[in-house]
């Protein structure tokens, strides 16, 4: 974490200290966590689409599909990643799923419960360290995290597929795997380019760039 | 409601545009008095305070032009005057008052109208945008219409209906738009960042016109920051010079502006357009140019040697949208410019002008080869080409690097441009994919390329801002960045898309010297501008360009033609079908139930009932069965995916047909996946219909006033959503800068990777600045302070019923005759 931070003093007037960070969400932690989801949920039509010929790759051996899935998860862990409060994860994974059915998607609204359920893969995650840790690790754990449920809400609780037993593990670990690279590095990569540019001014990701990459193996000071 | 706002609309149609001042309206005339005390304001992590031991005292109805060098905090004292200044770790000082209060607990009697006028519209129809201010305010709703037909008419926008889509206005029409959502809150305080800084002439003098009025009409205190004094000096009361690192430099009558020669020069050396004072004349005499007289003498041969063409456009006609139809449209888009010629000769400098919407920047994309002609050629001579170079004849058949190093882009947003992390690697960039003509070796070597970005890093000042993140830069840096790394690969045509739009004098000083010295040095200029003084600066010649398509309405009445951003998405019109009418709540238990059936069961007959409801429901939601089959038919596609993938991975049952060695293919794993097929197209069905004939405003108005869903979050989403169009705008003049720049439109899987990565890359940015300014613009119209009404309400009626009956029916149905067909394979077990 931050070493160099300063003491918050906050409030109109004279010298109002405030505690730690809120984890209440501000107007522009909302508006932006909104923009983002809803770009998400175009950029889910736009894939869904050219899921119709990506997925014929597969075409062999279908359980390995899972291996791009992770497309479908980004948005939960930028979303926690840019905003860092409690539901960013579950908020940008719903409203991307919402917005890309709202265009017509191929799996109608069943995207709602996937929706949810890669957020909560994600959120689970970073609510485990408070909302606390936003280093790599952590990102490609909830990335890999939001693969595991989204697997499980797959196969068991909405089920999407009949597989067999050895397939059905293939399936979800090649989900996770994806969920850790596409929807872990690349939106954590994101988020240190967006702070570097300074576009994240109001929000508490605005010095990402600065963290340390990794959170584990070192003092917390 | 849809009825008891057209009926607002069509008696506001027939009232006589006001006199400015005229609008006497029932508001409360009464302005807010402005004081700070000692006020100070130091941004987290930063050492130097923004705004430091600030005493000020603004009477009330006084009107004050705000001035001062960039970065003494004139934003941030706005921002804080109009309560959206937070920080949690900022350090603050002193008190900020509003006629004695914090301005956290006045609310409302401020509002801020900032610089980009599409980040100060919240909501696609103009009805709505206004009253979401006052519905923040909780004002009771018969209230709220009244207050909306009153705002638009102050500001000269009541000639448009309540529904009329605010994507369609233009953008002097959005800040007078955002000025009337300002006055439904009836403030006493007008907070006005830059108001006019990114309008056309026209539209300056409409929001200007409209702000006076109505400050003239509510006797509101006015506090206005703007470069170009000469639009507002005579009309503003004082004065207010804030000096960097705190205070007040001097406070004197507006007036003397025009009359004292120390203060001109003071204010022209903060790159302010003083009025009368020419930002030129400090610059060396200039004989340059094309001058259109001189010009014209030279087509007529009168002896003068006639300058060599380097770019033909012959027949040409453009568009934004490429020619060939679509998938969603059945019709190609029409293109913006027909039958246009034009012949850009060496060393000319030449401006195309014209009409807002005339097509003149796709246009100048086309020119420049980032676009495909519609009709007629783009041609490039030999003079061109170069040497030996065995190119094309249409630029937008060369590779980037050929493009680089001839045709030279600056676009209308610096930031478009931007692909690496440091200045300095900016200025290398083209330098570096510049390749010697007819072959992929390298133009400039090392010691070359750092040589010119040496050079360039001198020329443009930013020797000392080398390894900052081009994004950090300001407005007037960025904006020599942006030239600088065009003319890094040597181009000798520079082409210009509206290159001083928004930008203070001293930029605009800095820009006319950079584009003469290339002129001088062999180069040619082309731009696409408003800017007469820009004209002017460079001695160019003008070619016009009219658009081609017939007005329609709208814009007999003013407005813009643009294409509606996100209009292929989410259309301003709401569907008038017998479905289309009903509540969106009562929509979504009906497809909810629907799908929860489906879900309960992988088996074909359920799926089937489904889709054969769906299509029988097409009349009710006045969608026709060939526009439906389009829309749906990638689905189909999808759901024989899905059932491959089940054949060949679902348990073996029954009699193996295939054995892949890996896994087999079996009867039991067939059906399966026929069944898993049918449903993955069923559920889509219904979701398809009820969504095409849902309006995402009532939809939203539903989730919040019924389902009791977050207002914050609801209506944030509703407003991301009209971002969609813009982003995706966004989005096209990325890929084509990157074009320009040469990166990721060629070569390998891994190149084009890395291209797709920096235009996504580019457009978050975008996206993150849009959604700030527009949390600004929801936060200082009241939003998210506390309780709120709705100007609309959102009920069920009796006609909703046989919507979600319907729903349960079909549900119903589907699954009693799979039990009954002996097909019910229920998923939880």
């Amino acid at each position: 974490m931050s070493s160099s931070k300063r003491p918050a003093t906050s409030g109109r007037g004279t010298g109002a200290h405030s505690p730690a960070r809120s984890w209440r969400w501000s107007v522009s932690d909302i508006v932006v966590a909104s923009v983002l989801a809803v770009a998400s949920g175009v950029i889910f039509w736009g894939w869904n689409l050219s899921y119709h010929l990506i997925g014929n790759l597969f075409v062999f051996y279908p359980p390995v599909e899972t291996l791009v899935h992770g497309m479908w998860l980004f948005p939960a862990v930028l979303g926690a990643l840019v905003i860092r409060k409690p539901g960013a994860a579950i908020y940008c994974e719903m409203v991307a799923a919402a917005v890309s059915a709202l265009l017509g998607s191929q799996w109608g609204l069943t995207v709602l419960s996937s929706g949810f359920m890669q957020g909560l893969g994600a959120e689970l995650i970073f609510l485990a360290v408070a909302y606390r840790r936003f280093s790599l690790e952590f990102a490609m754990a909830a990335g890999a995290a939001s693969g595991l449920t989204g697997g499980i809400t797959y196969h068991w609780i909405v089920p999407m597929y009949a597989y067999a037993p050895t397939e059905t593990i293939i399936h979800i670990t090649c989900f996770a795997l994806s969920g850790a690279i596409i929807a872990g590095v690349l939106p954590w990569l994101a988020t240190r380019g967006l702070a570097a540019a300074s576009v994240l001014g109001p929000l508490n990701s605005r010095r990402a760039h600065r963290e340390p990459r990794l959170s584990l193996g070192r003092a917390h000071g | 409601m849809g009825e008891r706002v057209d009926a607002g609309a069509g008696d506001l149609a027939g009232t006589p545009v006001p006199e400015p001042g005229s609008a006497t309206r029932a508001h409360p005339a009464r302005g807010v008095a402005v004081t700070a005390q000692r006020w100070s304001w130091t941004h987290a992590e930063r050492e130097r305070a923004a705004v430091a031991g600030l005493d000020l005292q603004i009477s009330p109805g006084e009107k004050v032009l705000l001035a001062g060098p960039s970065g003494a905090g004139k934003s941030t004292l706005l921002h804080a005057l109009a309560a959206v200044l937070h920080d949690d770790e900022a350090e603050v000082h002193g008190r900020l008052l509003l006629d004695g209060v914090d301005p956290e607990q006045a609310r409302g009697r401020a509002g801020l109208m900032q610089q980009d006028p599409e980040s100060q519209v919240v909501l696609s129809r103009i009805g709505d945008d206004v009253a979401f201010s006052a519905e923040n305010l909780a004002v009771p709703r018969e209230q709220i219409w009244q207050r909306v037909r009153a705002a638009l008419t102050d500001v000269g926008l009541h000639s448009f209906d309540l529904d009329h889509p605010s994507a369609k206005l233009s953008g002097g029409q959005k800040q007078r738009l955002a000025l009337a959502g300002i006055l439904a809150m009836r403030p006493g305080l007008l907070l006005l960042d830059e108001p006019t800084a990114n309008l056309d002439p026209e539209g300056v003098r409409q929001v200007r016109d409209a702000v006076l009025a109505a400050a003239e009409a509510t006797g509101a205190t006015v506090i206005l920051v703007e470069h170009r004094l000469e639009v507002w000096a005579e009309h503003m009361d004082t004065l207010l010079v804030l000096e960097t690192g705190g205070g007040i430099r001097r406070s004197s009558p507006a007036a003397e502006i025009f009359t004292d020669a120390a203060l001109r020069e003071e204010l022209a050396g903060m790159g302010l357009w003083v009025p009368g004072r020419d930002p030129l004349q400090d610059l060396p005499v200039w004989r340059g140019g094309t001058e259109r007289q001189d010009w014209t003498e030279r087509l007529g041969g009168t002896g003068r040697k006639q300058a060599e063409p380097l770019l033909l456009a012959e027949g040409l006609a453009v568009g934004r949208h490429s020619p060939k139809p679509g998938w969603r449209r059945a019709q190609p888009a029409p293109p913006t410019v027909k039958d246009l010629d034009l012949v850009i000769r060496r060393g000319q400098t030449l401006g195309i002008t014209g009409a807002n919407g005339a097509g003149k920047s796709t246009l100048l994309l086309t020119l420049a080869g980032l676009l495909p002609a519609h009709a007629g050629s783009v041609s490039a001579t030999a003079e061109l080409k170069g040497a030996g170079a065995l190119l094309a004849e249409d630029p937008h058949k060369w590779r980037s690097a050929d493009l680089v190093a001839r045709i030279g882009v600056v676009f209308q947003e610096p930031e478009h441009q931007f692909v690496r992390s440091t200045v300095r690697e900016e200025l290398a960039l083209g330098a570096q994919q510049a390749e010697v003509p007819g072959t992929t070796d390298p133009l400039f070597d090392e010691q070359q390329i750092d040589d010119r970005v040496a050079r360039l890093l001198e020329r443009l000042g930013l020797t000392e801002l080398a390894e900052a993140n081009p994004f950090t830069l300001s407005g007037g840096e960025k904006r020599r960045l942006s030239v600088g790394t065009v003319l890094s690969a040597g181009p000798e045509v520079l082409m210009l898309d509206e290159p001083t739009f928004g930008q203070d004098a001293r930029t605009f000083a800095e820009l006319i010297s950079l584009l003469r010295e290339h002129v001088d040095s062999g180069g040619t200029v082309l731009a696409v501008t408003h800017d007469a003084a820009f004209l002017r600066g460079l001695h160019a010649s003008e070619h016009q360009v009219r658009r081609e398509e017939p007005v329609t309405p709208d814009e007999q009445r003013g407005g813009e033609r643009s294409d509606p951003p996100g209009g292929e998405l989410f259309g301003p019109e709401r569907s008038l079908s017998w479905l289309g009418r009903r509540n969106a709540l009562a929509k979504l238990i009906a497809v909810f139930l629907i799908t929860a059936a489906l879900v309960m069961t992988i088996d074909a007959v359920s799926s089937g009932v489904v889709i054969l409801a769906s299509l029988a429901l097409l009349p009710l939601a006045g969608i026709r069965p060939g526009g439906f089959l389009r829309r749906v038919w990638p689905f189909a596609a999808g759901a024989v995916v899905a059932a491959w993938g089940t054949a060949i991975a679902a348990e073996e049952s029954g009699r193996v047909l295939a054995d892949l060695g890996f896994t087999t293919i079996s009867e039991g794993s067939i059906t399966l996946g026929l069944a898993l097929g049918a449903r993955a197209f069923a559920i889509v069905l219904p979701s398809v219909i009820v969504f095409s004939t849902t309006d995402p405003t009532d939809l939203a108005d539903s989730l919040a006033q019924q389902l009791r869903l977050p207002a914050r979050f609801v209506l944030s989403a509703l407003a991301a959503m009209r971002l969609l169009g813009l982003l995706a705008e966004h989005w096209r003049t990325i890929g084509h800068a990157r074009r320009a720049r040469g990166v990721g439109a060629h070569g390998g899987l891994t190149a084009r990777m890395r291209g797709t990565a920096s235009q996504a890359f580019g457009l978050l940015v975008q996206a993150i600045r849009m959604a700030t300014r527009l949390a600004v613009t929801m936060e200082s119209r009241g939003f998210g302070a506390g309780p709120r009404s709705w100007a609309r309400p959102a009920r069920f009626s009796a006609a909703d019923l046989p919507v979600i009956l319907g729903g349960a029916g079909i549900g119903a149905l589907a699954v009693t005759a799979a039990v009954l067909a002996g097909a019910w394979n229920f998923v939880w077990t």
